[in-house]
């Protein structure tokens, strides 16, 4: 009964708040009266000392304002586009007796190319925050948005998580219109479909869902919009809002969308039938569905060279067990399974083990702790302060856990390879799922040996097997085994055996290229002879 | 449920998995003591003392961590430990008792066997080996001239225990090699006969202390079921190995009867075929060894780039080991009777009904089997030279 | 329907593979050779008509009722009560025998590597993690069994290969000594294995292309025999007669793998992958059971009764035997019987019922419609 109270008490004040918010935000049209419009707007934007109120006549006759924030528009085309040409003295020619014609004004006047009619407050209110200039002039009932939004923006850098050796050097930056622009430069075919919505009751950031019409399902373009639809919340300042609201399973330490900063992973993922959703003010973008295979790839797989891509892909698969379990099978091997390892290793072992105080276990978990605390803290520390903490990190690890006896050094060096390991898996949020798994392997390892690193491994895997992202198992291609779909995960096949698409996301366009592409010389020959032929 | 109900759960079970780890089969490195060779004797009033050779990791370093960033430098030492019991089980429990570490059984190389504790029967003590889930089933079984023990307390001037120069001499095949897996075979096979190698200490070096020598292989012992009813010497145990198909690398020494002079050649492959065959309640063996060789050695004045002189050797190659073999018969098949080459399960193969009616007097048969030893030899290189070396040019026979 | 997921006819070959093997390769080698010994080898291909056979009846029963499972046609075809009573003796089969399985694991796994570890535990945490696959229900099984496959097939082969420098060919000699009559004696063990093909009972009415389902389920049982002649082979090349000498022959003959002083006593890492496999097989034997209960009971969902079922299974699996000994003797002595007439035979008369009242049922339907 409490409970239900409760949730009843929690719908009314949601409920509530939305009528609130419904109330701010009413449909309310603006009037012809420059100045009730203008002491409305300045009642909406009591103390922001930031919001522009310029007032003017045109032409010398006509009351018009001008609002803005500062900052977030170009002052210098607003001079030279807006209130220059507006302002100056009419010709001769001009009537000037009657009121100034709208019409004359944006077709003659205004040298701003974008510009939006708004009816509404609410409207005004959207293009103001969003930088666009709003123009009202007297005795008409509606304002004139003007494109001239400009604030500072970040250039367009390397990202820094995602380097590769080859392939394009771009990322995103916070500007949702440069993300945009960069994603239009890769795709120019008018299929690639930008739709915008916003999210967020006050911060009201835009939000696109791209995807490319023909390739990508139209139920999952819908699905997306479900869910995104149904995100009530404040505000999103970064894309990782968005992912926990619409994510599949909420609990799992496994990322189910896949974020990047590249823009070439994006177009490639859109080519294969995914979706992507970007925001304003990140340069992270949301990518779904995913499989677990695709937090294993880099994007530099598609740009070097197959059969090295293979080889990379492997040792990452292997990698990865090492991140997960080296650790674990340190613990199990050692005090379960003593007799796995080589007799002068175990004796080495053992001697080293003789001064420390703490059993295998505790050893392993203090070092661990260990290990993430100076990764932590090389994460968050300023660029000059990295190097000093490498150092001690280096120090202390290294050097003085062993002879203050708190570590053996076969230990140090399972962490060690552990840490590189983990490095290697390109997807930093796939990393941090290992990371944390890691620990609950050792104790299982502390407790039922290598029986109990299988029972772990076990759980994890029905725990991924239970896994969907929007819809696909988080397993695909392995498991539902999708024969033809190997050549993408177990190797990296030349671009000209890539014909089809995943059969999961691009069902809709199942054939991505041509097929018999196969370089041949004798290709170019039969061309050759065949164009002679026909000429 | 809440999430924090959920973490409270989870945060439960992990502690007691902590909590658990500290009983059952969790053992640290350091609780444990390694034995690396085992020996079995009998005492006079028939107890079984059981010797180990254990390895103590904190022996080398004492009070600093060996090696320091460097790791262990192999500072091992060893000590050998004994106990009595009137089983194998028992002598453990009383060596364990004096212990304060637990043995370990994961890493025993050798069993060595006490003469006299072979000649009483080996088959409990085998029982309890292969009963053992850690001990290994390829850990080697010898038998020593003398008790084990003064076998296993040697300090060898090479190795790091004795119980690595035998696990060493073993595993190079020069003499016979056994493990738990094959004198279980042998013994439950249709032969009821076994061979182990035989080892025998080697006179210290003078100058040097009584203990610090190795024990070497150098015979073979012979059992009929589980007991060791005698042995024989290394140039028989070559004979034998032919017998069982196991020669690996022997060097054979041969002198041609026209020429002064030794010629020495080494093996580089051989094998031994067998053929059994039964005609009217007759047993009867046909043993085909073939043998590929290199000549390592010319002491005599030819020069084996001739093909005639090739022949030559090869003739004398195959006399030399048709006698070896047949030493090795006369010795182990006529007087002790011991089936040690397995032609019982030669023969169950080939003729299972015949040899199902006389399985049970095998051992009356075995003596009476006729066996027909051809042997074939070929030399491939004569080594790297042509012409013997250090003789003058006119010396030389083309 | 209960169950709302769908596989398809592989998953369910794969899905039964590995169930199948997973404690076939343990004790059957010992068994077999202690009535075949060296034609051991051939057992399984003698054994093997019996899945064939399962696998036929089987599918010939989802045909006539083809949504339904084993449980639920059985009511169909014998009449409530009569129908009741076969199910009861159905899901207490399954659930003896799957208690036997979770048995024979924890047997092993403390018989061999955690020695003082309590059996309840050993056993306990398995059938724990087995109910989070059961509860996810025949998709997510499916999944972890391509999952878990290749991981089984691998382990096997790889290990047959490390054996190869210890194969002694000869151990295989005089094949047929006695006759076929030792061969066939063996092959009465490995039939309680084959028997347990009636699983697809379960697993064929959420088929998504029901037509491949015999395809499948033939193969698998080819599959199943061909692995077990060949494990039965490479135990008895390197084993030879001393086979039926060890209580697990198997893992024994992996224990003997030395390669270059390295790779030596991997038999831990061996059974850590086989967990995997006998993870499936009790799980899916749970999941039929899970499921079967709650068809029984006419639930609309089977996840409350897992977890009531793991306790259950976990008290037979106690409760089954009183040590490895008996647990043994009952599986080389009157368990093939036993699972032989509940797996086959029982559903072999269903079948004949089921085609008789089809056929006793038509005329008088025609009458009905004249």
């Amino acid at each position: 009964m409490f409970f239900f109270k409760e949730n009843k008490k929690k719908k009314q004040i949601v409920k509530n708040r939305q009528d609130q918010n419904q109330n701010q935000y009413q449909q309310n049209f603006l009037s012809t009266d420059l100045n009730q419009n203008l002491q409305e707007l300045q009642n909406i934007y009591q103390n922001c000392i930031d919001v522009v109120f310029r007032e003017f006549k045109i032409g010398g006759k006509t009351k018009a304002a001008l609002i803005y924030i500062d900052g977030l528009s170009n002052i210098e085309e607003i001079d030279a586009s807006v209130l220059t040409p507006l302002m100056k003295e009419s010709d001769a020619k001009e009537n000037t007796d009657q009121l100034i014609h709208v019409n004359y004004i944006l077709e003659q006047k205004l040298t701003v190319s974008k510009i939006k009619r708004v009816q509404t407050m609410t409207e005004c209110i959207e293009h103001i925050s969003g930088g666009n200039p709003v123009l009202f002039i007297d005795q008409q009932s509606e304002g004139f948005a003007l494109g001239l939004s400009n604030w500072e923006k970040r250039s367009i850098e390397e990202p820094v998580g995602e380097s590769v050796i080859r392939g394009p050097r771009e990322g995103f930056t916070e500007s949702l219109g440069t993300n945009l622009s960069l994603l239009r430069r890769k795709v120019r075919s008018p299929q690639l479909k930008m739709k915008s919505m916003k999210i967020g009751e006050y911060t009201q950031t835009e939000v696109v869902i791209s995807y490319i019409e023909g390739i990508a399902d139209q139920t999952l373009i819908q699905e997306v919009e479900t869910r995104l639809n149904r995100i009530k919340i404040d505000g999103i300042l970064e894309t990782n809002y968005i992912e926990e609201l619409i994510e599949d399973n909420p609990y799992s330490p496994f990322p189910q969308i896949l974020d990047t900063e590249r823009p070439d992973v994006v177009v490639a993922n859109l080519l294969e039938g995914r979706v992507a959703i970007l925001q304003d003010g990140t340069p992270f973008v949301l990518i779904v569905p995913i499989s677990f295979y695709s937090l294993l790839q880099s994007p530099e797989d598609y740009y070097q060279r197959s059969l090295a891509s293979t080889v990379v892909r492997w040792m990452r698969y292997i990698f990865l067990l090492i991140s997960l379990l080296l650790p674990s099978l340190y613990v199990a091997i050692l005090t379960f399974h003593q007799e796995m390892i080589p007799t002068t290793l175990l004796i080495n072992i053992a001697v080293s083990r003789e001064m420390i105080p703490f059993p295998a276990l505790v050893e392993v978990l203090i070092m661990e702790i260990v290990f993430e605390a100076l990764r932590e803290a090389g994460l968050r520390l300023p660029k000059q302060a990295g190097a000093a903490v490498s150092i001690v990190g280096a120090l202390v690890i290294g050097q003085a856990a062993i002879q203050a006896g708190l570590a053996s050094s076969p230990l140090i060096m399972v962490v060690a390879l552990t840490g590189i390991a983990s490095f290697t898996i390109p997807r930093y949020t796939a990393g941090i799922a290992l990371r944390i798994l890691r620990f609950p392997m050792v104790l299982l390892a502390g407790t039922l040996g290598l029986l109990g690193i299988m029972l772990g491994l076990l759980m994890i895997v029905t725990h991924m097997a239970t896994l969907r992202s929007f819809g696909v198992p988080y397993l695909s291609p392995m498991a539902p085994m999708q024969g033809r779909e190997m050549k993408d995960v177990l190797i990296r096949a030349p671009w000209w055996k890539l014909n089809t698409r995943p059969r999961l996301t691009g069902t809709d366009n199942i054939q991505r290229q041509g097929p018999n592409q196969k370089p041949n010389p004798d290709h170019g020959d039969d061309k050759t002879s065949k164009g002679k032929g026909g000429s | 449920m809440g999430m924090l109900q959920k973490a409270a759960k989870i945060l439960f079970v992990s502690i007691h998995f902590i909590l658990l780890s500290g009983c059952w089969d969790r053992v640290e490195v350091n609780d444990l003591t390694l034995i690396l060779g085992l020996g079995i004797d009998q005492t006079k009033d028939g107890q079984i003392k059981l010797t180990a050779e254990l390895v103590t990791p904190n022996a080398g370093g004492g009070g600093q961590t060996v090696g320091g960033g460097g790791g262990g430098g192999g500072q091992v030492q060893t000590i050998v430990s004994s106990g009595t019991g009137t089983t194998v089980a028992d002598a453990i429990s009383d060596l364990q008792e004096r212990l304060p570490r637990r043995v370990f059984w994961g890493h025993t190389k050798v069993i060595v066997f006490g003469e006299k504790a072979a000649k009483a029967g080996i088959h409990q003590h085998l029982d309890f080996l292969s009963r053992n889930p850690k001990i290994r089933l390829r850990s080697n079984v010898l038998v020593s001239k003398g008790t084990a023990k003064s076998v296993l307390e040697l300090l060898p001037p090479i190795e790091q225990s004795s119980a690595e120069v035998l696990r060493e001499l073993s595993e190079s095949e020069l003499l016979l090699q056994v493990t738990v897996k094959d004198i279980l075979q042998m013994l439950s096979g249709d032969a009821g006969a076994a061979a182990l190698p035989m080892v025998k200490i080697l006179p210290p070096e003078k100058g040097k202390k009584e203990l610090e020598t190795i024990a070497f292989i150098q015979r073979t012992a012979i059992f009929k079921k589980d007991k060791m009813i005698g042995d024989i010497d290394d140039k028989l145990t070559r004979g034998v190995l032919w017998l069982r198909n196991e020669i690996k690398e022997a060097n054979v020494t041969i002198t041609l009867k026209e020429e002064k002079g030794n010629i020495t050649s080494t093996m580089i492959r051989a094998h031994t075929e067998f053929i059994p065959e039964y005609e009217k309640g007759k047993w009867k063996m046909i043993v085909k060894a073939t043998s590929e060789d290199d000549i390592i050695l010319n002491g005599t004045k030819l020069n084996l780039m001739n093909p005639k002189y090739t022949k030559m050797i090869e003739k004398e190659l195959e006399n030399e080991v048709n006698k070896r073999i047949r030493d090795a018969l006369k010795k182990v098949q006529k007087e002790m009777k011991a089936d040690i080459f397995g032609f019982a399960d030669l023969f169950h193969r080939k003729h299972p009904r015949e040899w199902n009616k006389v399985k049970n007097r095998w051992e009356e048969i075995f003596p009476t089997v006729e066996v027909i030893v051809e042997t074939k030899a070929y030399v491939r290189r004569p080594g790297i030279n042509t012409a013997p070396q250090g003789l003058p040019e006119d010396e030389v026979k083309e | 329907m209960i169950e709302k997921g769908k596989i398809s006819a592989i998953q369910m070959g794969i899905m039964i593979y590995p169930t199948i093997i997973a404690t076939g390769i343990l004790l059957v080698p010992a068994i077999t050779t202690r009535h075949a010994k060296q034609d051991m080898w051939l057992s399984p291909l003698w054994a093997s008509f019996i899945g064939f056979l399962t696998v036929y009846i089987a599918v010939q029963l989802n045909y006539l009722y083809p949504k339904k499972t084993l449980i639920e046609y059985s009511e169909e075809i014998l009449g409530k009560f009569l129908g009741k009573a076969v199910g009861l003796v159905f899901l207490f089969y399954f659930l003896q025998a799957n208690g036997i399985i979770i048995r024979e694991y924890g047997e092993f796994v403390v018989g061999n590597f955690l020695t003082n570890t309590p059996l309840v535990v050993v056993m306990g945490s398995m059938i724990l993690v087995c109910s989070f696959a059961v509860r996810s229900g025949v998709e997510v099984i499916a999944r972890l069994a391509e999952m878990i496959m290749p991981v089984v097939v691998i382990l096997i082969f790889v290990n047959i290969i490390l054996l190869i420098p210890d194969m002694e060919v000869a151990n295989m000699f005089p094949i047929m000594e006695k006759g076929i009559m030792p061969s066939l004696k063996g092959a009465v063990i490995p039939v309680g294995w084959f028997t347990e093909f009636i699983l697809i009972a379960f697993l064929l009415p959420y088929l998504a292309d029901r037509n491949n389902g015999k395809k499948w389920g033939m193969i698998s049982v080819t599959a199943v025999m061909l692995t077990l002649s060949f494990i039965n082979i490479a135990v008895l090349f390197v084993l030879g007669g001393v086979t039926d000498r060890f209580v697990y022959p198997a893992i024994s003959a992996v224990r003997y793998i030395s390669i270059a002083d390295f790779l030596e006593h991997i038999e831990a890492i061996v059974m850590a992958l086989w967990v995997a496999a006998v993870f499936l097989k009790v799980t899916v034997f749970y999941y039929a059971l899970v499921l079967g209960t709650a068809q029984w009971l006419n639930l609309s969902d089977y996840r409350p009764v897992v977890f009531p079922m793991g306790f259950l299974l976990l008290l037979f699996a106690v409760w089954s035997a009183p040590n490895l000994m008996e647990l043994t003797h009952f599986l080389g002595t009157s368990s093939p019987f036993f699972r032989m007439s509940i797996q086959t035979a029982l559903p072999l008369l269903l079948l004949l019922i089921a085609k008789w009242r089809k056929r006793t049922n038509n005329p008088n339907q025609v009458k009905c419609q004249g």
